[in-house]
């Protein structure tokens, strides 16, 4: 038996590293209209892929898989592969970084890319006529969590943040502090942390040294998740006021016991007790398969792709530039309310959501995490507007 | 100053949960001559055994117990029925063996327990924290840093001091002449595996209240058990321990001036230490 060497433990390593590579994408028969879900399936959101699936899904099947009376083909793939071939009409990814991505690819083969995360860039500096932009502006966001939870709170001006250190992370970052300018918010520490960070001590240590009236985290999924539970183990809260700027809402809060949800303040861009027609009877059929209410994700991929739906449909038409000039300005009554496409940007204007999660002992069930305390809507001023010029085709 | 001494004290309880998988894994390799890829899921079902446990009995203590002992079952089994049978098949097919399972194993976990994450609170006794003068730490920490430190020394004393120990490192060193003295080598590895895994689950179940449970939580350990693995050189278990509370302070402290770097400091360690001893810190291959 050969002995195995140090050497090869480095080389499998790195070989188990790249992954495996998928197969391009069968060509489309003519009749059919391709609609590419680019959902994770690897990397930091592999958890949050299959349920972007889900709330993809559920929209198409809610109109039998058929638009403009023609069949359409749903084809989801891993967004770290390479994809194309064929489809005209893209959903997803998750990832911020690599959304940015997809989308310089949307602008140069010219298909339509509809996109919701925290980077700003796609309705803001990289915008072009392709890409769309669902969640709310990280400015709206930071706006709606920041003015309200001073309301409730005005005597907590001394903020430690921590900030997932990517795209998105930046993006929100800027806004809390700008808005915070205006509260009189003294920013006493602001530390970044990896994308996919699982050990919190260290940063918990830090922000408790700072001694902050609150901890605001700007970051998602697993991430807030394992802060979140790090700041009550080490005894911050609910002494102190926890906010997650950005969640995922029910996905995140269900993994923390209501112990650690007690002073948890929380910013999302969708929560299931939504006063929508709309909301009620997707979180009603959502709920009934799979047992849980819809977070954000697969509420911001259902959300998607009925805004692709209607653009269909007010276009009359599958041309791509048709289309898009029918998303640019489209007004629709959807699971967060009024929203409308904002055709100098493709920034979604839509209400951003605050909600306090309850303690236990007034949970009336176990999936009563939170009151919606406010929603706010107010659009990124002028003076911030990176995207001057969306151009043109 | 305070800081940083809370920050040592973080990286001496995450360093000894690595310190732990990387033992276990060392063992194995050292010993199989196969790189574990399951080391992390089994870390992965320790957990989720823990939780599992203390949600039908109802108590922490039977459960962090019992937990770590079915990892082992586990591992006893993998070794028993899977990797025994592909020993005449050759190494790459041990290696995409264990490379399957880990995947098998994680959708494993979704399959059960469904692909969102769990919170675990430490038993009562242990919530909350104390004022240890210079930093508030959490009692359950506290906790964690002396049980595995605890189970390292017990692994070390086992492998150092007892005779099965001492047929173990020799296995380590030299399978065909332990076999020739007449020790039914296969009994060995079933063994060495079987203890690999415990470590591994004894070191998730610790962990679960601590940094929760997900599907992916063993991908993420395993990156670092392969690194003190190679920090601390093949096969070397006093290596495997040292390289563990070495990544873990050097990611604790470096976190408390850089934060954005310290993930990065686990692997830039590793090249540092490999640049100057290729072998690892105490490795001699």
């Amino acid at each position: 038996m050969s002995k195995l060497e140090r050497r090869d433990i480095l080389k499998i390593g790195a070989l188990a590293a790249t992954g495996l590579a998928f197969p391009a994408i069968v060509r489309a028969q003519s009749k059919e209209i391709v609609i590419l879900g680019l959902w994770d399936q690897t990397g930091a959101f592999a958890d949050v892929g299959p349920l972007n699936d889900r709330g993809m899904r559920m929209a198409l099947e809610e109109r039998d898989m058929k638009v403009l009376g023609r069949p359409i083909r749903y084809v989801t793939r891993d967004g770290a592969t390479q994809a194309g071939e064929g489809a005209r009409f893209i959903v997803g990814p998750w990832s911020s970084g690599v959304a940015l991505a997809v989308s310089e690819v949307a602008k140069r083969k010219k298909v339509v890319h509809l996109f919701s995360g925290g980077t700003e860039d796609i309705s803001g500096s990289r915008c072009h006529r392709y890409s769309f932009q669902w969640a709310a502006s990280p400015y709206t966001a930071a706006k709606t969590v920041v003015d309200n939870f001073m309301k409730a709170n005005p005597k907590a001006k001394r903020w430690h943040l921590l900030v997932a250190d990517y795209a998105f992370g930046w993006s929100v970052e800027k806004y809390v502090k700008e808005v915070g300018k205006t509260h009189g918010i003294e920013f006493v520490g602001a530390d970044r942390h990896p994308l996919g960070e699982r050990e919190f001590s260290n940063y918990v240590q830090k922000a408790a040294a700072n001694k902050p009236d609150v901890v605001a985290m700007i970051n998602f999924g697993g991430d807030a998740v394992a802060g979140a539970r790090e700041i009550f183990n080490f005894g911050l809260t609910p002494k102190l006021p926890l906010i997650m700027s950005w969640s995922s809402g029910v996905e995140e809060l269900v993994q923390l016991a209501p112990e650690i949800r007690d002073n948890l303040w929380v910013g999302t861009n969708f929560y299931y007790t939504a006063d929508t027609p709309v909301a009620k009877s997707f979180v009603k059929s959502y709920q009934a398969k799979f047992k849980l209410p819809p977070g954000y994700a697969p509420s911001a991929a259902y959300s998607m792709t009925r805004m692709l739906l209607a653009g269909f449909d007010k276009a009359k038409s599958d041309d791509v530039q048709a289309v898009v000039k029918a998303l640019e300005g489209l007004e629709m009554n959807d699971i967060v309310g009024p929203m409308r496409v904002d055709g100098a940007t493709h920034q979604t204007l839509r209400p951003y959501f605050f909600l306090r999660c309850k303690p236990k002992a007034a949970m009336k069930h176990e999936l009563d995490f939170a009151d919606v305390v406010a929603t706010g809507d107010a659009p990124l001023p002028k003076e911030y507007a990176a995207c001057k010029d969306i151009g043109s085709f | 100053m305070s800081l940083l001494a809370g920050q040592i004290l973080n990286g001496i309880a995450t360093g000894m949960l690595y310190a732990l998988m990387g033992l276990g894994l060392s063992l194995i390799t050292g010993i199989l001559n196969i790189p574990n890829f399951a080391h992390g899921a089994l870390f992965a079902v320790g957990a989720y055994l823990l939780v599992t446990l203390v949600g039908a009995i109802g108590n922490f203590w039977i459960g962090l117990v019992v937990a770590p002992l079915g990892v082992a079952l586990l591992g006893l089994l993998i070794e028993y029925a899977g990797i025994r049978r592909l020993y005449a098949a050759g190494h790459d097919y041990q290696l995409l063996f264990t490379f399957g399972l880990s995947l098998i194993l994680a959708e494993g976990i979704i399959l059960i327990w469904g692909p969102v994450g769990i919170s675990h609170l430490p038993p009562a006794i242990l919530r909350g924290g104390m004022d240890l003068g210079f930093t508030f730490y959490p009692k359950y920490r506290l906790f964690v840093m002396v049980v595995a430190g605890l189970l390292v020394a017990a692994t070390w004393l086992f492998l150092e001091k007892t005779r099965y120990g001492a047929i173990m490192r020799a296995g380590i060193e030299n399978k065909e002449m332990v076999s020739l003295l007449g020790i039914d080598i296969h009994r060995l590895f079933t063994a060495a595996f079987a203890l690999g895994a415990y470590l591994a689950g004894i070191a998730g179940a610790l962990t679960a209240p601590i940094r929760g449970l997900s599907p992916g939580m063993g991908v993420d350990m395993l990156g670092i058990a392969f690194v003190v693995v190679a920090l601390g050189g093949l096969g070397n278990l006093l290596g495997a321990i040292a390289a563990g509370l070495l990544i873990g302070v050097a990611q604790a402290v470096v976190a408390a001036y850089w934060t954005e770097a310290s993930t990065v400091v686990i692997y830039a360690v590793m090249a540092a230490v490999l640049l100057v001893r290729p072998q690892g810190l105490f490795g001699i291959r």
